[in-house]
């Protein structure tokens, strides 16, 4: 039995696997990197994502165009984290119960809108989903071809983002704001740089990110939608955030951690193979802690985070 | 006296006018989804207090979600924003079942012993969260999220693998020994002496805030800088609230083993965690508030998936509704919060700055 595990072809199709499992745990990620940066802890991405796979789902199928499913998902993931810019920025509400009140709303409303939609159907509605693309040359390279350049257009789009995101941050006045209302939100204030609008940005940015990342579970990995389809990828997030410490290459690396571990359960369990796959997938949940700790002691993580900023307290 | 007893007064009309609100905008998606809105709800009525059986399903679910409440009202009453009850909840399960089904003890021993391992790994789950806050300024809103996920891939191991009944092919593990399982009230009924650990709980919970720790732990909500002048050792004081916090639903969990599933299964906790929050939260932390919030929250769940099966109402109306109130309790809290009257100072002095 396990000498199915050691051949090649296993090895180069979960390769492959990881890499397209990893990339809705990446964008989500690359996402609440913003928000986490500029001092907001959005514990609701769970939420945004499943409102964002709905959203996309439907859209594309009334549309009949998968372009415009995925802009339906941006744009509903934008408007549910509105919410959450509302509460945490404006109300100055404790984050984590914002975050959990609009994951459970998020579930509600995403499954409650299906049906609306969609009615009970014997057979659920599907879309075509994308289709894979073959990057000339590159992806006939033996091994390496059908492991990074087989894939949905969207996988190509969603690592793109991980040096446009580090661009945006690193290397733009919008990016240091950003960070300069997570580190100090009245320095950056008195620099005559409105904290709220930076942060309900950030916030923003978080919830297109997720949404497109909801989308793309309904619209080009399982082509419907189901109540679980998120399945905790959206706390996967956020634990990727904090195990890469808000560096977006370094969040690249924690998705792909992500993205083997279950990628390696499924195909084991495809092969009918038990061994212990549960503790593999415990694997990443333990590093992300022991990150966390590694944080911490370098003081990574942002002075204010989740502190709302008022201008009349100290 | 009085001006409390207003302010409980208020408090709860509060709570009751969130609670119409959002059970309004429900009875609106109900129409919309083309049903009718009183139909639903007297159906999730009848599905929670119809009969004798139904009661007893309503109060199965009420003694978990309430011990975990309690327990997370305790951490959030010291700023802990302990979100792993469900975490916890699993620990308590695995070690009261191990004790059970491992242990060969007379049954007066082996009971009070599983009691005892689910109060210390449900305990020692969120310490653990709380040392790791003290010692490397770990946020425990991450910690106790990411030990929930350990404690359950931890607990799907055992059920596939080690704990697995060997006479099953299911992810479960074997059952426990009658002579070890919570007693029942009625012979025909799920409803079991669990309950009377949850009246003891809501009961000490009631003093526990008189006692020197509750108030500490209060104190610790004030702000680090407050206790430190009242002399308290913050760092131990967080340690031992996240831990009683956490021995509440590892409690919880040996409840679940013992009372109504009879043996570890994948799963076990159901979710309760999320939802020990919200009631926590809408109970305004009180004792007697959480009772009450529990008890409507098992109305809702028990009710809503009885209305799911009897009308073509979706379960997801019931999820609508509890991310409402949620929503709700976070909104007034602001508004009754300097917040809004911090955002009111901040307009006017913009107003004046600009006059200048």
């Amino acid at each position: 039995m396990l000498s199915n595990i050691f051949t090649l072809g296993f090895l180069v199709s979960l390769l492959a696997s990881t890499i397209r499992l990893a990339t809705p745990i990446l964008v989500p990620a690359l996402g609440q990197i913003f928000t986490q940066k500029a001092g907001i802890l959005n514990l609701g991405v769970e939420g945004t994502m499943t409102i964002g796979a709905v959203s996309g789902f439907s859209v594309a199928y009334l549309t009949g165009n998968l372009w415009i499913g995925i802009l339906g998902g941006i744009i509903f993931g934008m408007l549910w984290s509105l919410l959450m810019a509302c509460l945490s920025i404006t109300m100055k509400a404790n984050q984590v119960i914002a975050g959990i009140g609009l994951n459970i709303l998020g579930a509600g409303v995403a499954v409650y809108a299906y049906r609306v939609i969609f009615g009970i159907q014997k057979l659920p509605p599907q879309v075509e989903t994308f289709s894979i693309i073959n990057i000339p040359l590159l992806s006939d390279i033996p091994i390496i071809g059908p492991i990074f350049f087989q894939h949905n257009i969207l996988v190509y789009l969603g690592f793109l983002l991980v040096p446009i995101t580090w661009f945006v941050l690193e290397k733009t006045t919008f990016g240091l704001k950003i960070k300069a209302v997570g580190e100090h939100p009245r320095a950056a204030d008195s620099k005559g740089i409105s904290v709220a609008k930076i942060r309900y940005s950030a916030v923003l940015i978080g919830g297109a990110y997720a949404g497109a990342a909801g989308a793309f579970m309904t619209i080009a990995y399982l082509n419907q939608f189901t109540e679980a389809i998120i399945g905790g990828r959206g706390y996967i997030a956020i634990s990727v955030v904090i195990f890469s410490r808000f560096i977006p290459k370094r969040s690249m690396l924690g998705a792909l951690l992500f993205g083997f571990a279950s990628a390696l359960q499924m195909r084991l369990q495809a092969l009918g193979i038990n061994i212990a796959n549960q503790l593999l997938l415990m694997l990443p949940y333990i590093m992300t802690v022991l990150a966390l700790i590694l944080a911490s002691k370098k003081s990574e993580i942002p002075s204010a985070y989740t502190i709302p900023y008022s201008r009349l307290e100290r | 006296m009085k001006t409390k007893l207003l302010n409980s007064g208020k408090k709860a009309a509060g709570a009751v006018a969130m609670i119409a609100l959002a059970l309004i905008i429900g009875a609106v998606l109900v129409l919309i989804s083309g049903n009718k809105p009183m139909e639903a709800y007297a159906t999730i009525i009848s599905g929670a207090f119809g009969s004798k059986l139904r009661l007893s399903e309503l109060f199965i679910k009420m003694i978990p979600l309430t011990i975990m409440a309690l327990g997370i009202s305790i951490a959030y009453k010291a700023q802990l924003w302990n979100i792993g009850a469900d975490g916890q909840f699993t620990m308590g399960a695995i070690a009261s079942a191990a004790i059970g089904i491992y242990v060969e003890l007379p049954p007066f021993l082996i009971v009070p012993l599983s009691i005892l391992s689910a109060i210390l790994a449900g305990g020692l789950w969120a310490g653990l969260a709380g040392w790791l806050k003290t010692k490397f300024n770990a946020n425990e809103v991450i910690t106790t999220l990411m030990l929930n996920y350990i404690a359950t891939y931890f607990l799907a191991f055992l059920v596939y693998g080690p704990m697995m009944d060997p006479q099953g092919e299911l992810a479960q593990s074997e059952v426990l020994k009658e002579s070890l399982r919570i007693p029942l009230l009625f012979s025909n009924y799920r409803i079991h002496a669990g309950i009377v650990i949850m009246i003891l709980i809501i009961l000490l919970m009631f003093f526990f805030w008189k006692t020197p720790l509750g108030y500490k732990t209060d104190l610790i909500g004030q702000g680090e800088k407050v206790s430190t002048y009242a002399g308290i050792n913050v760092k131990r004081t967080i340690i031992i609230t996240m831990m009683i916090s956490g021995a509440f639903a590892g409690l919880a969990g040996w409840n679940e083993t013992y009372g109504v599933q009879y043996r570890l299964l994948e799963g076990i906790s159901s979710g309760y965690g999320d939802i020990a929050v919200v009631i926590a939260l809408l109970g305004e932390l009180n004792p007697l508030g959480i009772v009450i919030s529990s008890f409507f929250f098992s109305i809702l769940m028990v009710g809503g998936s009885c209305m799911q099966r009897m009308t073509n109402v979706p379960y997801s109306i019931v999820d609508v509704i509890k991310g409402l109130i949620i929503i709700f309790v976070i909104a007034r809290t602001a508004f009754r919060n300097t917040a809004i009257k911090y955002t009111m100072k901040e307009w006017i002095g913009r107003r004046k700055n600009y006059a200048k």
